[in-house]
């Protein structure tokens, strides 16, 4: 009887311990995910100062659809941000501004083709959310056409490690 | 022989008339010796043969011993070998899946802080552990999380599927151990004890962190800290008795 009294504290003591230690604060992904490329538009003008572009709509080349991380054809945008492919190392989107349709659905808009290279750096950021795919090494190609709506293309952070701040800025 | 029966009884008293001569000692001393059993005690935990039966994506043993040195004092070690597989989803998705494989062995001390009755031995034990550990760790296969799904509409991209092995990991940590032992039958003990402890070094692969250890279990991100267990039953082999030391100093003081 008294081993028992002695024995009582001490797995209440190891209860204790089992029901803080299944109080895991990392079993919900919530810091981390593969980061959008973040673009800022601004003015080829006075460089320093943000220039929403009108009408922007913005699609992965040869895709029907708008990444839904921003409002499509919108006038208000002075940055977005969009997905890059994890599964190759180029990334095509066309960036078109005062997009609209004409009677037969046919866009009218100025389209300018964006190419993005990289290299993909796969990295465990947490037991919960485990690997995500980070950018090294950006770089950009523009298709030249006889009317590029975007004047100039700077490259701000090469490696992109999360959706923070701004890569990428467009001059337009 | 009835005929002697008086003379017998006769003499028998006078035999105890003889031996009250001598002056009874009130204080006399207690010469039965509470000698205690020292030695060595082995033995195995039972817990983790019963979930490597139940838990296929376990297997492990843990062999373990301690041996008396005074009243209060053990020495402590165990030595274990363990493998786990865990699964890891994220809104039921599999994202990544893992093996953890190697050995461990815990040196240190038991206390016993319970004091037995005349003839038992169970004991409430504090004591810490050195450990190490030395495993390897095997990254089955693994997706990319990316939240957006413009993409991959359908789920994450697979990484990889061929299994990618980082071997010769090590780790120390130092536990400090609360446990109980009861004498179930004679010199066969059952124990239990619980396990906290604290990672001082952890070598690991930046690619992949070491996520579960052998004898440690579950890293926690970002946290040293780290919970066990063991359920034992072991045997106690005696190697030699020892009177349990009187409080004569005390006693005499009074």
């Amino acid at each position: 009887m008294q081993f028992m009294n002695k024995i009582i504290p001490v797995l209440f003591l190891a209860l204790a311990i089992c029901y803080l230690s299944s109080c895991e604060k990392d079993d919900i992904c919530v810091d981390s995910d593969t980061p959008l490329l973040v673009i800022g538009f601004f003015d080829v003008e006075d460089t320093l100062v943000s220039k929403n572009v009108s009408l922007l709509r913005v699609r992965a080349l040869g895709f029907d659809t708008s990444p839904d991380t921003f409002t499509d054809r919108s006038n208000s945008l002075d940055s977005i941000g969009i997905p890059l492919q994890i599964d190759t190392t180029s990334t095509s989107y066309v960036f078109i501004t005062d997009s609209e349709d004409d009677d037969e659905g046919n866009e009218t808009g100025n389209i300018d083709t964006l190419s993005f290279d990289y290299v993909l750096q796969e990295v465990f950021v947490s037991r919960a959310c485990g690997f995500v795919g980070n950018f090294e090494g950006l770089t950009e190609t523009l298709q030249t056409d006889s009317d590029n709506w975007i004047q100039n293309i700077q490259i701000v952070t090469p490696n992109i490690e999360n959706s923070g701040s701004i890569h990428v800025k467009i001059f337009h | 022989m009835s005929k002697y029966f008086t003379s017998i009884a006769m003499l028998l008293f006078a035999a105890g008339a003889i031996s009250q001569r001598k002056p009874i000692d009130l204080q006399s001393k207690d010469t039965v010796a509470n000698k205690q059993e020292y030695g060595l005690r082995i033995g195995v935990d039972i817990s983790r043969p019963v979930l490597s039966f139940a838990d296929e994506d376990y297997t492990g043993f843990e062999i373990v011993g301690d041996y008396r040195i005074n009243e209060s004092l053990w020495l402590a070690a165990e030595l274990g070998n363990e493998e786990r597989s865990r699964i890891e989803n994220l809104s039921n998705i599999d994202i990544y899946d893992f093996t953890t494989s190697g050995s461990y062995l815990k040196l240190g001390a038991d206390y016993n802080t319970y004091q037995n009755w005349y003839g038992m031995s169970n004991s409430i034990t504090l004591g810490g552990r050195y450990a190490i550990a030395s495993f390897s760790q095997t990254l089955n296969e693994y997706r990319i999380f990316d939240s957006n799904r413009y993409f991959n509409p359908d789920g994450f991209i697979v990484g990889s599927t061929e299994a990618e092995e980082f071997s010769s990991l090590n780790a120390t940590w130092l536990e400090l151990v609360i446990g109980l032992k009861a004498e179930l039958f004679s010199n066969i003990y059952v124990g239990m004890s619980i396990r906290l402890g604290h990672l001082i070094t952890n070598t690991e692969e930046d690619r992949f962190p070491n996520l579960w250890i052998p004898g440690f279990n579950k890293v926690t991100d970002n946290s040293k800290w780290g919970v066990g267990y063991n359920y034992s039953i072991s045997y106690f082999i005696p190697f030699y008795k020892r009177a349990k030391k009187k409080r004569e100093t005390l006693e005499n003081q009074e």
